[in-house]
């Protein structure tokens, strides 16, 4: 003690308790209750993502979660205003890499609009398929992690497991298991495979017999009901305050879906069906994702049966395509976590002015911190996850 | 339904599996089988051939040294650079060829889109690991050669499931 204080004595005196600081003009000292702990879950935490929760508890309780994120912010909107409008495609899918597709998809319609594409008919077929295969694929690999943050490990291994099967499908169509790059302005960037839709129909109808596989060892399982029913509740009126979207929404008994309201390609002549749960917990958000992909194989089956079975699938581009001016436009889509908005803003030149991308990621979080209050620490990974939450997505 | 008949239905579940056949697939023994050579591009239609996006193949005698892949690739990945080649070709008269390095490329293929002269196209090999930076740079006289890849699993279904075989 001694020879700590003679050697260090001026760095001591400084630093004295019950010392009052002076801090700058417009800050001030967060009041600490000691009954509360800060926890930083995050963000190389695996129960969190790429993120940070802040988390304060009193005992095992939650009293405030402050969602921090940002951490994987790549520049993506900024990138597209120095790219062609087809050299945006390979970035712009890179904020979900396994929903490739329908991350794409608004750039894709708005960028149509903006350059005055008409797309052949076959070409919006193949695009419904590749996009609600992507939703499945998604929502596997989203069921995976949730099934592993329960600590349900075999409900990680078998998603895993079954979206090779879907995966394969994609990689037949367009030439890659993750990144596609499919969709272009003017269509998609290659005609199917022979023989593709026996091949699909036949996985896609495996696959649906599969995932009914994961009622009686997930859904049902009065385990899993135990920790997530009425747990992190959504109610009607707040899902829609927050802006939720997606599964999120409808799990809220919220009848929205992009699909069915505002129908894009060929949707309208496609019998789609929403599925909606009322009670707004963990149990209905983590169940209404599994009745989305049952729905996909239906929208599957139905697009490869009203597909015409030749044409041309793209439109020839000419080289450098451009606007016609001060021009804007709006698409939204349904993604696999909900509505996924993309605003172009072109002056004509061969790079769009402004890429705004509006992400359903983002959207969920803000419910977060209200879901979280109350709630056991235990808790925080399932609702946390049942929110369809990808954060990457959300930093784009 | 009570909370034991829930559990012993989710063990049932579970332990039927431990029947059926193994689904996954033994990569070094076992490869996937892919459709077609490999992701092709047709400029006079406009529209691409479907097959897996693997390494690129250069045909020389194709090649007009237009740069257009690289100028492609300029807001993708950066990847293609025109390097000289030593032979002279007709229809290359300044004598430059992509070269590639692939620790760049993001494999979308949009090279061979670019691509008028049907010089490029890409190939369904896809071991490309290297022990070094240098060995992932691909020269125009490595990309020439036709890969060999072995392709001999695919997916099967059948009343016990699916496998790969």
């Amino acid at each position: 003690m001694g020879g700590l204080t003679s050697t260090s004595k001026g760095l001591y005196n400084k630093g004295k308790i019950g010392m009052t600081f002076k801090l700058p003009p417009g800050l001030a000292l967060q009041k600490v209750d000691e009954r509360i702990m800060t926890l930083n879950v995050g963000p190389q935490h695996p129960g969190s993502g790429h993120m940070r929760l802040i988390v304060q508890i009193d005992g095992d309780y939650i009293v405030a979660c402050d969602p921090d994120p940002g951490y994987v912010h790549r520049g993506e909107e900024k990138m597209a205003e120095y790219r062609n409008y087809i050299l945006n495609i390979p970035h712009l899918e890179r904020p979900v890499i396994h929903d490739s597709c329908n991350v794409l998809y608004p750039y894709v319609l708005g960028s149509e609009e903006i350059l005055g594409i008409e797309v052949p008919e076959r070409a919006k077929y193949v695009r419904v398929i590749a996009s609600e295969l992507n939703r499945c694929i998604y929502i596997m690999y989203w069921l995976a992690i949730y099934g592993i943050f329960l600590g349900h490990s075999t409900m990680f291994m078998w998603p895993a497991g079954d979206r090779e099967l879907l995966i394969d499908l994609m990689e037949k169509m367009t030439g890659a298991r993750v990144t596609h790059a499919h969709f272009v302005p003017g269509g998609v960037r290659n005609d199917l495979p022979p023989n593709f839709e026996d091949v699909c129909l036949r996985q896609v109808n495996y696959f649906e017999k599969r995932i009914k596989e994961y009622a009686a060892i997930f859904y049902d399982n009065p385990i899993l009901i135990a920790r997530t029913r009425d747990t992190g509740i959504l109610s009607r009126q707040d899902a829609i305050r927050y802006g939720t979207t997606g599964s999120v929404l409808r799990a809220s008994g919220v009848d929205y879906d992009l699909r069915v309201k505002e129908p894009y390609d060929v949707y309208e002549e496609l019998d789609v069906h929403t599925n909606v749960m009322k009670e707004g917990d963990s149990y209905a958000r983590s169940k209404i994702p599994w009745l989305d992909m049952l729905e996909s194989c239906n929208i599957i089956r139905q697009a490869l049966q009203k597909m015409p079975k030749s044409g041309s699938v793209r439109t020839k581009l000419k080289p450098n395509p451009k606007g016609k001016g001060l021009d804007s436009v709006y698409k939204r889509v349904e993604s696999g976590r909900g509505s996924l908005g993309c605003y172009i803003v072109s002056d004509g030149k061969v790079e769009p002015y402004r890429v705004k991308l509006s992400v359903p990621s983002f959207r969920n979080l803000i419910a977060l911190p209200n879901l979280l209050r109350g709630e056991k620490l235990g808790n925080m990974p399932s609702v946390y996850w049942s929110l369809n939450y990808w954060p990457v997505e959300a930093d784009r | 339904m009570g909370t034991a008949t829930g559990i012993i239905r989710a063990l049932n579940s579970g332990i039927k599996h431990i029947a059926m056949k193994r689904f996954t697939l033994r990569y070094p023994e076992e490869k996937l089988k892919f459709v077609g050579d490999g992701y092709q591009f047709d400029p006079s239609t406009g529209v691409g051939i479907a097959g897996y996006k693997g390494r690129h193949m250069l045909f020389h005698d194709h090649c007009t040294g237009c740069q257009l892949c690289s100028i492609a690739c300029e807001g993708v990945a950066e990847a293609i650079a025109m390097v000289k080649v030593p032979e002279e070709f007709k229809q290359n008269k300044k004598s430059i060829m992509p070269q590639i390095d692939y620790g760049k490329c993001v494999f979308c293929g949009l090279c061979v889109d670019a691509c008028p002269f049907y010089a490029l196209y890409m190939t369904n090999d896809y071991e490309l690991s290297s022990f070094s930076k240098e060995g992932l740079i691909y020269t125009p006289a490595q990309l020439q050669v036709k890969p060999y890849v072995a392709q001999d699993s695919e997916i099967k279904i059948s009343d016990r499931g699916a496998t790969h075989g």
